[in-house]
């Protein structure tokens, strides 16, 4: 069971979220953990889920930058950096570009009062986390033709619990790109979740760098709503998290609308990281492309599980999924599953799945013109990792991310 | 006539195997308890080593609940309901076919399974099943003469108790699950076959189940052991009569390959597999299960699926010695309301063991076909490897096809492959051969066999043949 005093170490509800928040608790203090029986959280370490909500409540914090986050990257020459925060109550709206408006009162409610988790199942538990304990919320509208690229930053306080949640609306015809970036560290513990609302023809490029260290724990969610014509590409690179999950889950309401998902998740140690990915096609001629990679070194554990349903509606429908996975240890583990479930039966669905380790003749090539071995594990490690990050918005190059995860597994 | 409608109609031609057999038959009370399992047991005359067994498995049952898992969506099935023991009446063992009750041999002669001499199948020896025992066993002479054992398993329990003993329940433990343990505590009969050192089965081995009594659960038992250097193919068919009820069948087979032993395993189920609307059929829960025990021994698997309301089986291999191999081929076809949740379990131990995995699942009306598979690299598989390839042809768009292969690896030197695809029968196809004076039927006919071909390869040569009119058999009416 969830420990009692996790709920009631939370502070009062109040705000925008109260009732968002209450009802939240209300799941969890009847869900209580998610089980282990159940199949999103089969393989999952419920220990260390455990450990992540006995990390105190954080509260409050200075909503300045913090030195770590500008140590790390320079803020954006023509974009805006936001930087999400417990405490954060609102921005200044004079502070925004214009294409950029918060969003407030009965248009924020509404939104806020889809997505409550289905209180008979734990598929869900990590969104019920998030509503039960985040106290605010950071709601964009973008319209405009040429906004100028979103960053923002989630970090977490040492040691602490912190919540964060983000909605996202893209009016028609709005070209974004948006980079995410959430930085664990310590024994700290996040709950982030994302909703992103893509009107007619809009299109987001989204960029998300999950970076924990230490002990650090993070549930991801992030929910896309697709309208016709409109297109979504994610690209998340996941590396670091003693438990890590991310769970995108796209729907595609009407159809006719493009989605591309890129993962690349990096566990080293007794680490354990996860992708939970989703797709639904709501309406026909949808497509997806999809590729997740997975480099799983020393005790770490990596599971990705990509679900795909394409109902009867969903004629013409057009998925590719393919997860890769590179196991570099002995004492490692991998778990794969893809998830297709098809009615519809004009449509093209294919995925595939590998697991090995570095290719023997890749590296026999490069030995042979006299490339050491160190160095030719890493080019090669390098191109694996570069299929996945290059189709991050452009803007990420100052996270210098190609440089952490070669650092991660350089030794 | 529209595409639509011609394919609705061939679909669904009638299930020719309803028939019930009139036949007086000694049937044991409906219900489950200990004493039930002790009647079987001293009705088949077994020794208290089995009697033990059944009862150590019932008390496990006891304890464990149905599984739900796989979202089936079928009703609380209710075990006292059911009769656990059922056998046409005879009044003594008989010495000779020509003995048996003409009416059983013509049940199995319907069937086009024939038991007298005369219209044998030729090199292909046949053990019949009927409801809860064995009727006859052919060419049992002929395979003794070579030191094969193929008989049913209650005479191996009774002439082979030292075999039985050793082997049965150490593939599928009597509390590996809720249907399996199930079946170590009611199973009635079944298959043995003992295949000795050396030796290549002279012929085919055939097993053929039939259930005839609407409220008779078949829980068979089928053990296979081939020792060092041996090799048989085995091949299984079912059918059942048609009863608005749902009938049970929980069986368990387990196979043991040693050294260099190479067993083929080959399943023709046709049971009856309800109405259009999803009235009566045969519940089909299953284990199977392979141990490829020995360094280069082989277990392999193919199957066509066909009948039952709700087929639910994953036949496996544990792959432990070194080099072995193990191999699943498997066409799925559904139906009108059938469910088939079925695919394999390749658990790789030993050094070097290679796994292929192809199945050709086929939905058809508002069935529901899934693959669901799991490949497993232990920490010892050092330079395994497995390819798994699994298709899906839907006809219509009221069925559902849907795949779920578990992927599991913990050894960085081995390497898995999966891939999956999705298609349907497409118009420019079925034109282009239609526009050939080809026949909508024969058509349609074509591309199914075409997509199984790479099973049908795997079946023995006289089945291969039934298999392929069986599929389009089935899907008469289907396709739309």
């Amino acid at each position: 069971m969830l420990r009692g005093d996790f709920l009631k170490s939370l502070p009062e509800p109040r705000g925008i979220l109260r009732s968002v928040q209450i009802r939240g608790r209300d799941y969890l203090e009847r869900f209580g953990l998610p089980s282990g029986k159940s199949e999103p959280w089969r393989i999952t370490d419920l220990e260390r889920l455990k450990t992540l909500l006995s990390r105190p409540f954080f509260l409050s914090r200075d909503e300045n930058e913090s030195n770590l986050i500008r140590s790390m990257a320079v803020p954006p020459s023509d974009g805006v950096r936001l930087v999400l925060s417990p405490s954060l109550q609102s921005i200044d709206d004079q502070k925004l570009p214009k294409e950029f408006r918060q969003i407030t009162g009965a248009d924020l409610e509404r939104l806020l009062s889809s997505n409550i988790p289905n209180s008979a199942s734990d598929k869900d538990w990590a969104i019920g986390l998030n509503q039960a304990t985040a106290g605010t919320v950071l709601a964009l509208r973008v319209k405009g033709c040429n906004p100028p690229p979103l960053e923002l930053v989630a970090e977490a306080q040492l040691d602490r619990f912190s919540p964060s949640r983000v909605v996202l609306v893209l009016d028609s015809n709005t070209q974004l790109d948006l980079l995410e970036v959430i930085l664990g560290k310590g024994c700290s513990a996040q709950s982030h979740f994302l909703e992103i609302h893509l009107a007619e023809g809009a299109s987001l490029n989204h960029g998300l760098i999950a970076l924990g260290g230490g002990e650090a724990g993070l549930l991801a969610n992030v929910i896309v709503h697709q309208k016709r014509d409109s297109s979504y590409s994610l690209s998340m690179i996941q590396e670091g998290w003693s438990l890590g999950r991310i769970e995108p889950d796209i729907c595609q309401g009407d159809g006719h609308a493009h989605t591309t998902l890129r993962g690349l998740q990096v566990s080293k140690g007794t680490r354990q990281v996860a992708t939970h990915s989703k797709i639904s096609f709501q309406g026909p001629e949808g497509t997806l492309d999809q590729l997740h990679k997975a480099l799983v070194a020393d005790k770490s554990h990596s599971i990705f599980n990509g679900a795909v349903e394409v109902p009867q509606i969903a004629q013409r429908t057009n998925a590719v999924q393919l997860s890769r996975n590179l196991l570099l240890s002995n004492n490692a583990r991998v778990d794969t599953k893809p998830e297709l479930e098809i009615i519809a039966d004009d449509v093209r669905c294919s995925h595939g799945a590998t697991v090995s380790e570095l290719q023997k003749e890749e590296l026999f090539y490069m030995r042979s013109r006299g490339v050491d071995t160190r160095q030719a594990t890493k080019l090669l490690l390098q191109g694996y990792f570069q299929d996945i990050l290059r189709s991050l918005p452009v803007e990420a190059e100052r996270w210098s991310v190609l440089e952490r995860l070669l650092e991660s597994v350089g030794d | 006539m529209t595409t639509q409608n011609a394919l609705n109609e061939l679909v669904g031609k009638p299930y020719k195997y309803g028939f019930v057999t009139e036949i007086e038959t000694d049937k044991i009370s409906k219900g489950l308890n200990e004493d039930i399992v002790r009647l079987i047991s001293s009705k088949k005359e077994e020794p208290a080593f089995l009697l033990d067994f059944r009862l150590r498995a019932y008390k496990k049952w006891l304890q464990m609940e149905e599984p739900k898992w796989a979202d089936l969506g079928f009703p609380q099935l209710s075990y006292q309901d059911i009769v656990y023991y059922s056998a046409p009446k005879q009044n003594e063992k008989k010495q000779s076919l020509d003995e048996v009750d003409p009416k059983l041999l013509e049940t199995f002669d319907k069937l086009g399974i024939p038991l007298s001499e005369q219209k044998r199948l030729t090199n292909v020896a046949v053990d019949a099943v009927f409801d809860s025992v064995s009727i006859a066993t052919t060419y049992k002479e002929k395979l003794a003469e070579h030191g094969v054992v193929f008989c049913s398993i209650s005479e191996a329990v009774l002439q082979y108790p030292e075999l039985v003993q050793r082997y049965i329940g150490s593939v599928v433990p009597s509390n590996d699950n809720f249907f399996a343990a199930l079946n170590s505590a009611v199973f009635s009969d079944g298959s043995f076959v003992f295949i000795p050192k050396g030796v290549d089965c002279p012929m085919e081995l055939s097993s053929y189940f039939r259930i005839n009594s609407g409220d008779v659960g078949q829980f068979e038992r089928t053990l296979i052991i081939a020792e060092e250097n041996s090799s048989v193919s085995y091949l299984e068919g079912c059918t059942a009569p048609m009863f608005d009820t749902k009938t049970l069948h929980a069986a368990v087979v387990e196979i043991i390959a040693l050294d260099k032993a190479s067993v083929k395993y080959s399943t023709v189920q046709n049971w009856y597999s309800g109405d259009e609307k999803g009235v009566g059929g045969v519940y089909n829960f299953v284990t199977k299960r392979g141990h490829c025990r020995g360094y280069k021994s082989k277990i392999s698997w193919s199957q066509v699926e066909t009948g039952s309301a709700i087929t639910w089986k994953y036949p496996s291999c544990v792959l432990q010695g070194d080099d072995s191999v193990g191999e699943f081929y498997s066409v799925a076809l559904t139906n009108n309301k059938q469910k088939a949740d079925t695919g394999t379990k390749m658990i790789h131990v030993g050094k070097r063991t290679r796994s292929t995995i192809v199945s050709k699942g086929i939905s058809a009306g508002q069935s529901s076909n899934s693959y669901r598979g799991l490949v497993q690299m232990t920490k010892s598989a050092k330079d395994s490897r497995n390819y798994s390839q699994c298709d899906s042809m839907l006809i219509g768009d009221k069925a559902s096809a849907n795949t779920y292969p578990y992927i599991r690896s913990q050894q960085p030197r081995s390497s898995i492959e999966h891939e999956a695809s999705t298609c349907r029968i497409s118009e420019e196809q079925l034109f282009y051969l239609q526009s050939r004076g080809i026949g909508f039927e024969e058509a349609i006919s074509i591309m199914v066999s075409g997509f199984c071909r790479e099973v049908f390869n795997q079946l023995p040569m006289e089945f291969a043949a039934e298999a392929d009119k069986l599929l389009a058999l089935k899907l008469e009416g289907s396709v739309g």
